[in-house]
């Protein structure tokens, strides 16, 4: 190898052999990872699930958080979902989220400000109205 | 064998170079949306392509010149997981990776679309940030100026066209751009684009830029310049969703648009980055 014209460049210090190996490491598992995605069967559509929880703060007693979670294999974009307070089978109030992107397998969270007490519906509905491809 | 310091000066200008070309990107949110939008297969090619031009660029213009293919190998290696590593980092401070809401394939998937253009970064950082004697270092002369062959240049070509038209790619402004303009505006552009990509090769006498040369040379090197413009808009609006289910029309009038910087790029970038 001294011979060669290239060995000066060509020996490598630990340290640099430590960068590469760590390099090496991470391209690997990354280039693994999204083999491992593109090989599996997986649903190619948004598959959203929206749940509530009460979450009054000091100045809106009726505030719900909202979480929205992509079980799918593709990204939701412009989601909306409506918040909707039903008595007697009619609707009381009606409060609307919108949430921007919904990327596959997250989370997005956001509230609802109802101005009627829920306590007086006789149930809360929660539900994604629609969403497009990004 | 080089010192540890002289490659840590090595790694640091390779780091600055990455940051200094992909900042616009990382902190830009069409990217991150990028990332969670692409499919796995579309991020595979994309890493591909770029392995291909970290190869090509470090063996025509990388900071070990006239290196061995193994070695090239690992250059292209270890700036691509410098990048994976700068962009995780930056990501990460720009509170755009989140371990509790995101899932593992949002976050690797924005980590890869954004470590991308920071490798390329990275390589170009560490070959021509350096002052003259660290570019040296080993080296018996001074770096003479390189004498590039046509696919040497081409390469280099496409590197630049990259480089400068990736800050522009993935905005909302190149569809809207393309929406908006009259058919004149657009063939302006495109004389434009050869216009100031001939001046940049050959009239400007930047550093790299030839001096007295014949015509028929002028007009093979601008157009080769200007062929690989075109393809770079082509693979990256693709990449960024900009061409899926669009009229021919409404994709070239985008192709034309992203094609500007994309010439600016290739022939201002193969001269600078020689």
């Amino acid at each position: 190898m001294a011979t060669r014209k290239t060995s000066k460049h060509g020996e490598k210090n630990p340290l640099e052999w430590t960068v590469f190996a760590v390099s090496a490491l991470l391209v690997a598992a990354v280039l693994g990872y999204l083999l491992y995605l593109s090989f599996t069967n997986r649903i190619t559509t948004p598959n959203l699930v929206a749940r509530y929880y009460h979450d009054p703060s000091t100045h809106q007693p009726f505030r719900y958080r909202v979480e929205i979670e992509n079980t799918g294999g593709a990204t939701a974009e412009d989601v909306i979902a409506e918040a909707v307070l039903l008595k007697d089978s009619s609707e009381l109030e009606k409060a609307e989220l919108q949430i921007m992107f919904s990327p596959k397998q997250s989370t997005r969270e956001g509230w609802v400000i109802f101005r009627n007490d829920p306590s007086k519906a006789d149930s809360i509905l929660v539900k994604i109205v629609s969403y497009k491809k990004p | 064998m080089k010192t540890s310091s002289a490659s840590l000066r090595e790694y640091a200008r390779g780091i600055t170079g990455g940051l200094l070309f992909s900042l616009p990107l990382l902190y830009t949110m069409e990217v991150w949306w990028a990332g969670f939008s692409a499919q796995p297969y579309q991020l595979l090619f994309y890493i591909a392509a770029t392995f291909g031009l970290l190869l090509g660029y470090n063996r025509y213009a990388g900071v070990h010149e006239g290196a061995h293919w193994n070695e090239v190998l690992i250059d292209s290696v270890e700036e691509i997981g410098i990048g994976l590593v700068i962009s995780l980092l930056m990501l990460w401070t720009l509170g755009r990776i989140d371990l509790a809401a995101m899932g593992t394939e949002e976050i690797v998937s924005k980590i890869v679309v954004e470590s991308m253009t920071v490798a390329i970064g990275v390589s170009v950082g560490t070959a021509q940030l350096g002052g003259e004697q660290e570019q040296n270092d080993g080296g018996l002369n001074p770096r003479p100026q390189r004498s590039v062959s046509l696919r040497g240049s081409a390469v280099l070509a496409l590197c630049g066209g990259v480089l400068i038209a990736g800050n522009v790619a993935p905005t909302e402004e190149i569809p809207m751009i393309a929406m908006e303009i009259s058919a004149i505006h657009l063939l302006v552009i495109a004389v434009q684009s050869v216009a100031l990509g001939m001046v940049i090769l050959f009239f400007s006498n930047f550093k790299g830029g030839a001096g007295k040369t014949s015509w028929t040379l002028v007009i093979l090197e601008t157009a080769t310049a200007y062929i690989i413009s075109l393809l770079v808009s082509v693979f990256m609006l693709w990449f960024f969703g900009r061409l899926d289910g669009v009229h021919f029309d409404s994709a070239l009038s985008q192709v034309i648009v992203l094609g500007f910087p994309a010439m600016l790029g290739a022939s201002a970038g193969r001269l600078l980055i020689k």
